[in-house]
This record gives C-alpha cells, sequence and structure tokens, in this order.
C-alpha cells in the first residue's frame, strides 16, 4: 500500500529537447530549469541507507574512474569548478571555454545529446535511459518515412483531420478551443489549394530534422523508478507529443523554434553572456521554449499543466495533467506527506457495482462543490469561449454544494444529461469535487487528514473570507471537540446560509470531513430462536407427511412449488409464534397429525408443499438440527437418494423372489427406524419452549435464549435475497410496530450494509430527513451503527 | 530472471562486439546456433548503450528495447593504460531482464561483475589476454557466464572461482524502501519474538533495546530504560522496522480518544476471522496467581490458526512482560494512567467467553469525542462491565493495528503564534530548540498544531495535565485544543 509516487522539485529535475538533423547530426536545443546539477553519487541525496554504496564503489571510484576524469583535460582546475555558479562561462588552463549551458545534469550536453537520439525503432515508444541514479524518459517522434513531415491532405477533405479529431474534446481530457481549431483549418485548406513546391520540400528533406526528443530528466530514489516514470510518460509525455507532433506536421514548428533557440545559444556563446540572461531571452521570444517551462513547472508542482504553442498558424493549446484523487478513503501512514489534507470520505468508494452505472443514484448522492471561486471560474470559461460556454457559466452559477446534481437537472436550464457532462468535466480539470450534499443538520468534524501545515496560511485567509466568523482555530477546536449537528454550531436561522459557505470552504480546504453513521441489522437471540423453532417444526410437520407421501403416491414435490416456499415458510413463523403451547405441541406432533389434509390448519401445508421448500432451499438443510440428526426427509422419499434400485432399474437383471423379499423387509426396517426417529425428535422438539414476543426482543434474557448470542446481517440487501437471514428480517419486519416503519424496513434494509450513511437514506428514497430519521428511529432496535467518515 | 548475460567489448577496428553471451544468440545470432531463437534484442539499436560515448563509461546504465520487453543493464568499463591498443580497454557486462521485473536486485549483480573483472584485468590481464577456446570450442568466459545465469536463476545467488585468486560471490537481495522516521512517542511492537532470536552477535544497541520492547513502552521509555541515548534507540529501531520486525504505534492512555476507520466493516463481518482472533488477543481469561498484571492471554493468543495472526502471536510473547513494566510505568509516574489499570483488571475476572456480538459492540462504539475512559463508562453504565472481561489496551492496540481504529490525537494551538508564522515573523524552529529557560515559551514552538500532545509529554516530559498547568499561563483565550 501507499499513496502514487508524483514527480516533484527532487525526483523531477527537468525537460529537455533534443533533436536530430540528417546532415549535421544531434543537437541540444534547449533544456529547462536553466541549472540541472548533477546528482552527486556520494552525497546525501542517495542516504546512507540506499545499500548499494558498498565497496564495490569504492573500488571503482577509486581505481577506474579517477584517472579517466584526469584525463579528460577539458575540465578546468577543481577549485574553480567548485565555486562554479553554473551561470558564467569559465575558461580552462588550456583555454578552451566551458559554457553554462553546455553541462546538463554533470554530462556535457554535446554526449547527451547523442544518447537521448535513439534509432527510429523507438518512434512513438518508450525511450528510457538511465545514468546511475539519473532517468531520461522519453517519447521520440521520427519525421515520416518519406522525410517530409508535412502530411499530404488530399483536397477538399472534410475539416476535421484525423489529428484535429484526436486533439478536440476527448473525455474532456484533451482540448483544443474550437476556435483554434477552425482557425489553424481555415490554413490548412488555403494550403491545400496552392500545390507544394516540390523543390521546397526537397529542401526541408535535407537539411530539415529527422527527429525531435522532448525528454524528461528524473532523479527518482530506487523504488520509484517505474512508477514514477510510467506515470508521467502516460499522463504526460505521451500525451504532450501530441501538440508538438502536430503543430511540426502542420507548420514544421517544432524545428523552426529550435533553429531560432539554436541560433541564440551560438550567437550568446561567442558573446559568453550569463545564463540567466540569455534563457529569459529565450523564454521570451520562444513560445517552444515558454511552454517547456510551463510543463516543468506545472508537472513538478502536480498541477496542470496548459501549453500553448503560438505556431505561425495560429495558437495551439493543450493540457495535460497525472489525474488526482481528490478524496481518500482511509488514513494514509504517519509518514505520508503527498496525501495529506485530502478531503477523506467513504462517500464514492462505498458505492457498490450495481449502482455505480446508476447515473440517477449519483445525482441524487452527490453535489457539486467548486474549489475556487465561482467568479473566477466563470471568468476562466469566459477567456476561452467556444459553444459550450454558455451553458457552463449557468452550471457554475446554479451549482451550490448544497444540491444534488438531481436537483440542478431538475431546472429548466440544463438536462441531467449536461449536468453531469460538465460536473465531469469540472472534477476532471480539478475545478470541483463532488461530495454528498452538504447539510445543516449533518455531523461535521475536524478530518483526521487535514494538513496542519497549512493552518497559519488558512488561518489568515479564513478571516478575510469570513471576517466576522469566529477565528479558524477557535471554529475547528469547537468541530473536533464532540461531534454535533453543524447547526449547532450557527448562532441563528439567519447565519444559516454563511455558514454553510463556511462549510464549504472548510470542505474545499480538506479541513472537515462528514461523519456519517453506518448501520448492520442485528439479530437478538428472540429472533434466532423464533426463527428456528419454526423451521424445525416445518420441518418435523414435511417429514411426517412425506412419511405418509409414498402411501398416498404423492411423493414428488413439483417445481412449480419451489416458488412458493418462501411465502408457505413465512406464514407459519408469524402464525405460529402467537398459539398457546398446548395448542402448539399438539398441531406438530407428527402422530396426531399423520394424516396431513386433517391435522393441518393451513392449506398450504399440504404434503408438496411443505417437502418442497426442505428440498429445495439449502439454508433449510443447513439448520443445525438437520444436520445432527439425520434427516428423515432425505431418506425415503427423496427421488435421488431414496431407493437406488428405483434410480437404476433398467441396468440391473431382474430381482428375484427372495431378492424382492429380502428388499421389502430391509426398506421396511428402514422405515420403521425412520419413523421411530422421527417420533423421538417430535418428542424432543415438544419439550422445547415455545417462542414468546416480547416488547424489546434485545432485553429478553429468557433462560432458552442464554446459549444464543445476538447475530450481525453484515449485508441485509444481499441477505434478503434467500437464505435463513431472509426470514430473519422479514421475522422482525414482523415486531416493527408502528406500521409507517414496518412499510420502511424492507425498503430500507438495503442500506443497512455498513457501506451507505444513514445520513444519506434520505436523499436515496426521496423522503424528508425527519421522517427518514423518524423511521430509522423505529428500527434502531435492531441496528447496531459505526459512526466514521 | 536474467534472460540474458552478456560480454561485450570495444574493439579498436571492429567496433562494439559482443564476446560471449548466455544462452547463445540472445543478443547476436552466432554462427554456430543459427537454428535457435532470434536475438532478444536488436544488437545494433542498442550497442550505442552497450559501449557509449566516454562520458558515460564507469557508470550504471540501463536502457529500453523498443517494444517495450527487456530492458538492458550494464555498467561500460574503461581501463586506461598505455599497454593497450589505443591506450584503453573498453568492456561491458550486462544482463538483459523483463521490462517489468524489479530491477533494484540486479545493479549490484551488474557492478559486481563491472568490478571484478576490472580487477581481475588489472592484476594479470584476464580479459585482454583472453584469446583461446577450450576443448568445446567455447571460451572459458561464455561458460562462466552460463554458470553465473543458471545459479542466478535457479538459486539466487552464485559462488563461482574465476581462478586461483578470484571469486564471484554474489546474491540477489530484495530492496526495501527506507523506513519512516522513528519517533520517542513511538510505541514499538515487536511482530516475532526478538528475544529468541537475538545472539550476542547482535548490534550492541539493539541488544540493549530488544528487552524493553513489549508493546508498552514508548521509544523514549526505552531508550531511558535500557541506557540508550534516544537518537541510538531511534536508529536501531529503524533497522527493525527495515526488516519488518516491528510495528510502531501511538501511547496508550485511558484518556485518550480513538475512532472507528472505514476498516471497521471488516470486523463486524468478522473477514478472515478477525472477531476470533481479536477475541484470543483481548479477553481476560481468569486471574492467574502469578500476578494481577497478567492478563493470561498467552494461551490465547499463541493457540490461534497460522494465518494472519503474526502481530498477535508476536504480542502473546510479551505479555508476560506486562506486568513488570506496568509497575514500573507506575513508579516513575509520567504516564501512569496507561497500561496500570489494566492490571487491576483481571482481578474478579471469572473466565467467561465474551461473545462475538459484545466485541463487535465495544469495537463499534468508540467514536470521535469519546475518551476511553468515557467508553468503558458507557459500557458499565448498560450493564457490561469491561474491565472484567477484556484487557482495553490490548483490545484499542488490536483495534489500531488491524487498521480498524485510528489515534484521535490532541493538539494546542496558538493564535497568536499562527499569525507570527503566516506574516513570517517567526519561522518555526527546528526540533532541538535552544532551551529556552522559561516553560511556557518552551511550549509556544509546540502550538502551531503540529505536534501532538504525545510529543510534547515525550519530549518536555511532563504529563497531560501538567502541560495543561503550563498552558494556563498562556494568554487566556489565545489556546486552543483540537482532537485530530
Amino acid at each position: 500500500m501507499g499513496s502514487p509516487i508524483l514527480p516533484n522539485a527532487s525526483n523531477f529535475l527537468g525537460v529537455a529537447l533534443v533533436v536530430n538533423r540528417s546532415r549535421d547530426g544531434p543537437r541540444f536545443v534547449f533544456h529547462y530549469p536553466p541549472q540541472i546539477l548533477p546528482c552527486n553519487k556520494n552525497a546525501s541525496a542517495n542516504g546512507p541507507s540506499d545499500g548499494l554504496e558498498d565497496d564495490d564503489d569504492v573500488l571503482l571510484n577509486q581505481t577506474a574512474r579517477a584517472p579517466f576524469e584526469a584525463a579528460n583535460e577539458s575540465l578546468p582546475n577543481s577549485v574553480d569548478l567548485q565555486r562554479w555558479n553554473h551561470d558564467d562561462h569559465l575558461e580552462t588552463d588550456s583555454g578552451s571555454q566551458i559554457v553554462p549551458w553546455e553541462h546538463v545534469a554533470g554530462y556535457p550536453t554535446k554526449d547527451l545529446e547523442s544518447l537521448l537520439t535513439p534509432a527510429r525503432a523507438y518512434h512513438k515508444k518508450l525511450f528510457q535511459v538511465s545514468l546511475d541514479q539519473l532517468c531520461f524518459v522519453s517519447y521520440p517522434i521520427y519525421v515520416p518515412e518519406n522525410g517530409i513531415w508535412r502530411k499530404k491532405q488530399p483536397k477538399f477533405q472534410p475539416p476535421k483531420s484525423p489529428e484535429t479529431g484526436d486533439l478536440s474534446t476527448k473525455d474532456g481530457q484533451t482540448y483544443i478551443s474550437a476556435s483554434d481549431v477552425s482557425q489553424i483549418e481555415t490554413r490548412d485548406m488555403a494550403d491545400d489549394a496552392i500545390p507544394g513546391n516540390p523543390a521546397e520540400e526537397a529542401d526541408e528533406k535535407k537539411s530539415g530534422m529527422t527527429m525531435f526528443n522532448l525528454v524528461f530528466i528524473l532523479n527518482p530514489k530506487k523504488h520509484e523508478v517505474k512508477e514514477l516514470a510510467d506515470t508521467l510518460y502516460f499522463h504526460i509525455i505521451k500525451k504532450i507529443n501530441k501538440p508538438f507532433r502536430y503543430s511540426q506536421q502542420k507548420s514544421d514548428f517544432v524545428w523552426k523554434e529550435s533553429k531560432r533557440i539554436l541560433t541564440l545559444k551560438d550567437k550568446n556563446r561567442e558573446a559568453k553572456t550569463k545564463m540567466s540572461t540569455l534563457w529569459k531571452e529565450i523564454l521570451e521570444t520562444s513560445s517552444l521554449a515558454a511552454c517547456m517551462q510551463d510543463v516543468y513547472e506545472a508537472v513538478s508542482h502536480n498541477k496542470i499543466a496548459a501549453l500553448q504553442l503560438e505556431t505561425p498558424e495560429g495558437t495551439i493549446t493543450h493540457s495535460v495533467q497525472i489525474p488526482m484523487p481528490f478524496y481518500l478513503t482511509d488514513l494514509p501512514p504517519d509518514d505520508e506527506a503527498g496525501s495529506r489534507g485530502l478531503w477523506i470520505t467513504t462517500a464514492n468508494y462505498f458505492v457498490d457495482e450495481d449502482s455505480l452505472h446508476d447515473p440517477a443514484f449519483l445525482d441524487k448522492n452527490f453535489a457539486l462543490l467548486l474549489m475556487s471561486d465561482e467568479k473566477k471560474i466563470i471568468a476562466e470559461l469566459q477567456a476561452d469561449p467556444d459553444e459550450t460556454t454558455a451553458a457552463m457559466v449557468e452550471f457554475v452559477r446554479l451549482s451550490k454544494p448544497t444540491m444534488s446534481f438531481h436537483q440542478i437537472g431538475q431546472g429548466t436550464a440544463l438536462s441531467p444529461a449536461q449536468v453531469r457532462e460538465y460536473a465531469q468535466h469540472f472534477i476532471f480539470w480539478r475545478r470541483a469535487i463532488a461530495t454528498p450534499p452538504l447539510h445543516a443538520r449533518d455531523v461535521y468534524i475536524l478530518s483526521p487528514n487535514s494538513d496542519f501545515t497549512l493552518l497559519p496560511q488558512a488561518s489568515r485567509a479564513w478571516s478575510r473570507a469570513f471576517p466576522v466568523a469566529p477565528a479558524l482555530p477557535d471554529f475547528l477546536a469547537e468541530l473536533s471537540v464532540a461531534p454535533r449537528p453543524y447547526k449547532w454550531f450557527c448562532p441563528s436561522k439567519n447565519h444559516r446560509p454563511t455558514y454553510l459557505q463556511m462549510l464549504a470552504w472548510l470542505m474545499r480546504g480538506g479541513w472537515v470531513t462528514q461523519l456519517c453513521t453506518f448501520a448492520y441489522v442485528v439479530v437478538w437471540p428472540e429472533i434466532l430462536y423464533e426463527v428456528e423453532y419454526s423451521l424445525e417444526a416445518e420441518e418435523l410437520r414435511a417429514a411426517a407427511a412425506a412419511a405418509d407421501a409414498p402411501r398416498n403416491g404423492n411423493g414428488e414435490g413439483s417445481e412449480d412449488d419451489a416458488a412458493d416456499s418462501d411465502e408457505s415458510l413465512e406464514e407459519p413463523v408469524s402464525t405460529m409464534a402467537s398459539p398457546s403451547p398446548g395448542e402448539g405441541t399438539q398441531q406438530f406432533d407428527p402422530m396426531t397429525s399423520s394424516n396431513p389434509s386433517l391435522g393441518s390448519p393451513f392449506p398450504a401445508f399440504d404434503p408438496t408443499a411443505a417437502h418442497s421448500p426442505l428440498s429445495a432451499s439449502e439454508p433449510a438443510k443447513s439448520l443445525s438440527l438437520s444436520l445432527s440428526l439425520p434427516s428423515p426427509a432425505q431418506g425415503p422419499i427423496s427421488p435421488s437418494s431414496a431407493s437406488p434400485s428405483a434410480s437404476t432399474p433398467t441396468t440391473r437383471t431382474p430381482p428375484t423372489t427372495n431378492e424382492r423379499v429380502a428388499e421389502k423387509a430391509r426398506l421396511e426396517r428402514i422405515a420403521d427406524k425412520e419413523s421411530r426417529l422421527a417420533a423421538e425428535r417430535a418428542a424432543a422438539f415438544a419439550r422445547k419452549p415455545v417462542p414468546r414476543q416480547t416488547d424489546h426482543p434485545s432485553l429478553n434474557s429468557a433462560a432458552h435464549l442464554a446459549h444464543l448470542s445476538p447475530y450481525v446481517i453484515v449485508d441485509a440487501r444481499r441477505a434478503s435475497a434467500a437464505g435463513k437471514d431472509s426470514l430473519y428480517l422479514s421475522a422482525i419486519g414482523r415486531r416493527l410496530r408502528d406500521p409507517a416503519v414496518r412499510a420502511a424496513w424492507p425498503v430500507f434494509w438495503k442500506h443497512f450494509n455498513g457501506r451507505s450513511a444513514l445520513e444519506r437514506v434520505a436523499l436515496l428514497q426521496d423522503v424528508k430527513r425527519k421522517e427518514a430519521w423518524a423511521l430509522l428511529g423505529g428500527m434502531s432496535e435492531f441496528l447496531v451503527c459505526v459512526r466514521h467518515w | 530472471m536474467i534472460q540474458g548475460i552478456f560480454y561485450a567489448r570495444f574493439l579498436p577496428q571492429e567496433g562494439t562486439k559482443i564476446v560471449a553471451q548466455s544462452p547463445p544468440g540472445c543478443i547476436v545470432a552466432t554462427t554456430y546456433t543459427p537454428h535457435l531463437k532470434p536475438p532478444l534484442v536488436d544488437f545494433d539499436i542498442i550497442q550505442e548503450y552497450i559501449i557509449p560515448r566516454k562520458a558515460f563509461f564507469n557508470r550504471f546504465m540501463t536502457v529500453n528495447s523498443p517494444d517495450g520487453k527487456y530492458s538492458i543493464l550494464g555498467f561500460p568499463v574503461s581501463i586506461p593504460s598505455e599497454q593497450y591498443h589505443r591506450n584503453e580497454f573498453i568492456f561491458n557486462f550486462g544482463l538483459v531482464v523483463e521490462a517489468d521485473v524489479d530491477q533494484i536486485p540486479y545493479e549490484r549483480l551488474v557492478r559486481r561483475l563491472a568490478v571484478t573483472f576490472a580487477e581481475m584485468e588489472r592484476q594479470n590481464g584476464y580479459l585482454s589476454a583472453d584469446g583461446g577456446v577450450d576443448e568445446d570450442g567455447r571460451r572459458p568466459i561464455e561458460s562462466l557466464l552460463e554458470i553465473v545465469k543458471e545459479d542466478l536463476n535457479n538459486y539466487g545467488e552464485c559462488m563461482i572461482p574465476v581462478d586461483e585468486a578470484n571469486t564471484l560471490n554474489m546474491k540477489l537481495f530484495p530492496y526495501h524502501p527506507p523506513p519512516p522516521p522513528v519517533h520517542g512517542w513511538h510505541v514499538p511492537v515487536p511482530k516475532m519474538k526478538l528475544g529468541d532470536i537475538v545472539d550476542p552477535t547482535w548490534d550492541l544497541t539493539l541488544q540493549k533495546i530488544i528487552p524493553h520492547i513489549d508493546g508498552v513502552n514508548d521509544v523514549r521509555r526505552i531508550a531511558w530504560l535500557a541506557d540508550v541515548s534516544l537518537p541510538l534507540t531511534r536508529c536501531a529501531l529503524q533497522h527493525l522496522l527495515y526488516y519488518d520486525t516491528v510495528l510502531l504505534l501511538d501511547m496508550f492512555f485511558f484518556g485518550s480518544c480513538y475512532a472507528p476507520r472505514p476498516g471497521v466493516h471488516d470486523f463486524i463481518a468478522n473477514r478472515d476471522e478477525l472477531v476470533d482472533e481479536c477475541a484470543g488477543y483481548v479477553c481476560v481469561v481468569g486471574n492467574k496467581p502469578g500476578g494481577p498484571g497478567d492478563s493470561g492471554c498467552g494461551s490465547g493468543g499463541g493457540g490461534q490458526d497460522g494465518t494472519g495472526s503474526h502481530d498477535v502471536r508476536g504480542r502473546s510473547a510479551v505479555a508476560d512482560d506486562d506486568g513488570n513494566s506496568n509497575s514500573k510505568r507506575e513508579a516513575t509516574s509520567t504516564t501512569a494512567a496507561a497500561a496500570g489499570r489494566v492490571g487491576g483488571a483481571g482481578g474478579g475476572g471469572t473466565g467467561t467467553a465474551v461473545t462475538k456480538y459484545q466485541l463487535i459492540k465495544l469495537m463499534t462504539t468508540f467514536c470521535v469525542g469519546r475518551s476511553v475512559m468515557e467508553w468503558i463508562k458507557l459500557h458499565q453504565d448498560a450493564g457490561f462491565d469491561v474491565l472484567r472481561y477484556i484487557d482495553v489496551r490490548r483490545l484499542v492496540q488490536f483495534g489500531v493495528i488491524k487498521g480498524l481504529l485510528y489515534r484521535v490525537h490532541k493538539y494546542v494551538v496558538s493564535k497568536q503564534y499562527l499569525s507570527l508564522l503566516a506574516t513570517g515573523k517567526r519561522v518555526v524552529e527546528s526540533q532541538e530548540g535552544e532551551g529556552d529557560d522559561d516553560e511556557s515559551q518552551r511550549l509556544v514552538r509546540y502550538t502551531d498544531g503540529c505536534h501532538s500532545f504525545d510529543q510534547i509529554i515525550t519530549e518536555q516530559n511532563m504529563t497531560d495535565a501538567d502541560i495543561c498547568n503550563k498552558l494556563k499561563s498562556f494568554k487566556p483565550g489565545d489556546l486552543t485544543i483540537f482532537y485530530r
């Protein structure tokens, strides 16, 4: 377990662009940040705990490397080198010049450029090379085999080329604003109208670039390498190359920018310009360089990188990010700083499979909580308008953290589908999170995952946002002392809206989380006994009936009866508990009720119906009683095990008379034994105390219940489908005295699975909060609750 | 699994050349083995990374194959000497492994191969003199590589004499990330009977502290009891943590508060017989005459089935220590409230088994804002005398270890101090403050909300009540207490 390994300033050193040219070979174009320092092997970066710095390295360092480096005379004396600020140019004793930008991560760019221009086999594939701790990850892009970047487009092609199709909104993941696309496309059409100059193409072929490679330079810890490289590769590196390749294909953008940067570098090499000055100039003049800067700054802080490539054919915008969960389901280990401050909740996690695909469920359960100011988001939307902007702005205006998507979708402005789509869009781009709708009656506590290192800044921001509210530390402290409904903290009803805004503010910062109640059904011994008792009675009756059945020639339970089994089982449970003891024993004594049609007062109890639930339903067989005694119902009648001779008569030779007699005697003996056993069981059963219903089953401490301990049904909804648990549930249902509660019981029990919070029952069932809580209160005797987020 | 192992040289005339490889044909096809599978990688593409440019010599170097299936691990070595043609001898011993396996264990091997052969070359020109082939028509180095590969793949280690003086000793070690820091207020809980496996060859500090690791003592106390400095103790415990032999918990106080985590669902569902395991661990079974502190769970815990009860069994080993440590704790008084009460608990034990439902009820009634003391009271009022049946400390620790409960820590925050921090007028001082003379001044640096009471208790050697008293000297209304 552990939180995902994400890029940060210590493991993500920089980005670099390397190109290869057909004639002049590879060139290291640009890197950002300007100073990528070597990660010195023996320094604390690796730490003594790394374990790999053993004698082997000592040996190598002494013997192999020292002479090798001495041989490299292009370096100035070490004192100078140590004092070097990596900004000025240095001169070696031999007169050669050391240019600050020609050393990246401790290696000369001359060497790196050849290392980082791999063969065509790596075209659009992961290329990962590592040097000691350093790791270079990239996705090289090669020129098409014909040597021409520009894509030949057939005339009168429909405006959407496959490339733009790729780039425009797909799941909201990659996004070029519509205006840009159309701008580019109109130019495209114009270009295509004039047939390409073959001479120009040939020229491009000769001098042009054969590949470019945007390299991410990493310095991961030993155990991070794979995960970090994979994360960056899938979410950033692969995606970021799309606009690069697109712009190169459209307007030779990457090469033209590279040429410009390289010229600048060459000129300033002679002028011995300070690196900081040169870099400033490059970043100002080249949107490609600026874009690399943006990528580095955003990715190393794990933000969304918004690229802007100012190609001559219009601006290409593109956004990439490593998707971040906006919530956690459980506390991270103490030492993991990365996920501190994230909202902690199980609201999303415990959504089970079925409801996940039910949009209505999600709609009702969640509201949109904007992560920044509404005005700011609207401004952002309007800054980059397209046909959906108006609707999105409307959506932002309508969205309130107290209103579920369902409620927003009910309005006239937006359809539920739009609400869903925009909400997903905002959540993906980290402008909002989905939370259960905030409500003043719910309980909110100080989040155990809140990040207190942010407290000083946060309390300032808080007092600016809510000048008259209590100070943030005081307010949080109050919330943390004991869980209470949020409205308790609100001085009066007039303050409610402000206090809900405060709550939204706290939720956004991950300072608070909702304390929810999760329930399970508990079956008290009284109920256990009652169900047990009725099942046993049932079984005995079935046995008695079955004993008669062969004689009546009516032995086999038909399939149709199985369907009724549940009702036929439930019925006796309800009626049976009430009769007086004397009556009860009379009724269920198999001796007296041997003729079922006479003995049984219930029509449902004809032998076939009574028999079928036992053989058809597994749980009945697994009764402790039927397991401890050989079940008489199983022996003679059940068609499979009853008489082997009956089931496989054709394969045998016809039995002789003697055999037949012997067989008959044997069967009789078995039957005798069976009936004797049945009688014994019935007698034992008759001695058991008859279940009595008390007002509070949880308090019933009768002696015959002492050996039973309460039983918890983990998932009532699943349990209600079949098995003994379903009998318990319906038995409990009959105990609920209030008719409203009794009616709600089978509807509500699906929430008693320890996964769905009772706070959300009202939302899901579309009833008033108060009503829901009143109903739940009526059921509370049969629930065991636990409270967490 | 090592898919291939090779020895490459840079020859002045021919360029990079694979001199030996195992299995044959894994890097380049050979004339002897044309019928074999095609090479794993395209040599023409990767040769640049086997013998790279000069700047990259003497470094561990890896590259993936274009198809993403394999990684090539190597360590190009250059030995400069006038005796060689062009004054340099360049070689690389490398491995080919699947791209998705953990490469960390192989890095050592590659480094070791490079070092050993570089040294042998320097001693007697082992590599440069190698020209002959043995009777099978193979170079001795090729058979050597084959043995290395086979041994490492089959046994995870190899010990192969190369000549009279040199042996290749290599082993694949799993890599563990560095353990989290150990703090003075942590309570280490052994996962195994450390006392049984320790022997006189172990580190002296470890030998001294191990007897005091009993799941009750906090790190600072262990240091004090073992007469070892705190930093050394922490370092030693980090070693135990690295090998996953201890767990770190919080200090147990009856006044502190615990609350359920979502993991409590597993307990209620009794997944992996969690409740039964808990019962075996926490139930007080009778009171032995041996001592009131002996909660007698040794047998219960030890009798658990083998699956998933490591910590419990480890813990039962220390059960007998509890009595002693409790009395010590009371004698030294700072945290007397902690486990001491448990000692009295066994007094009236009747040996009645606690039902699963009761355990579930106990576990689920922990709540934010309810201290352990209040929790006990709650159950006593409901007619269940917890202390008679349950070792509360063990129940809580069981919950924390299994991720069912979390400790709600107590923090103190000074608004004044916060605003100083926010405006940058005061920076967060280093942990080892320069010992202000005024006690309340000493406490100020804890009031930024990042230091729990546990930390103050251990670092300042004060009890909870002491701290609260001291805090009274702050400006009224400035301090707030958080529970998080």
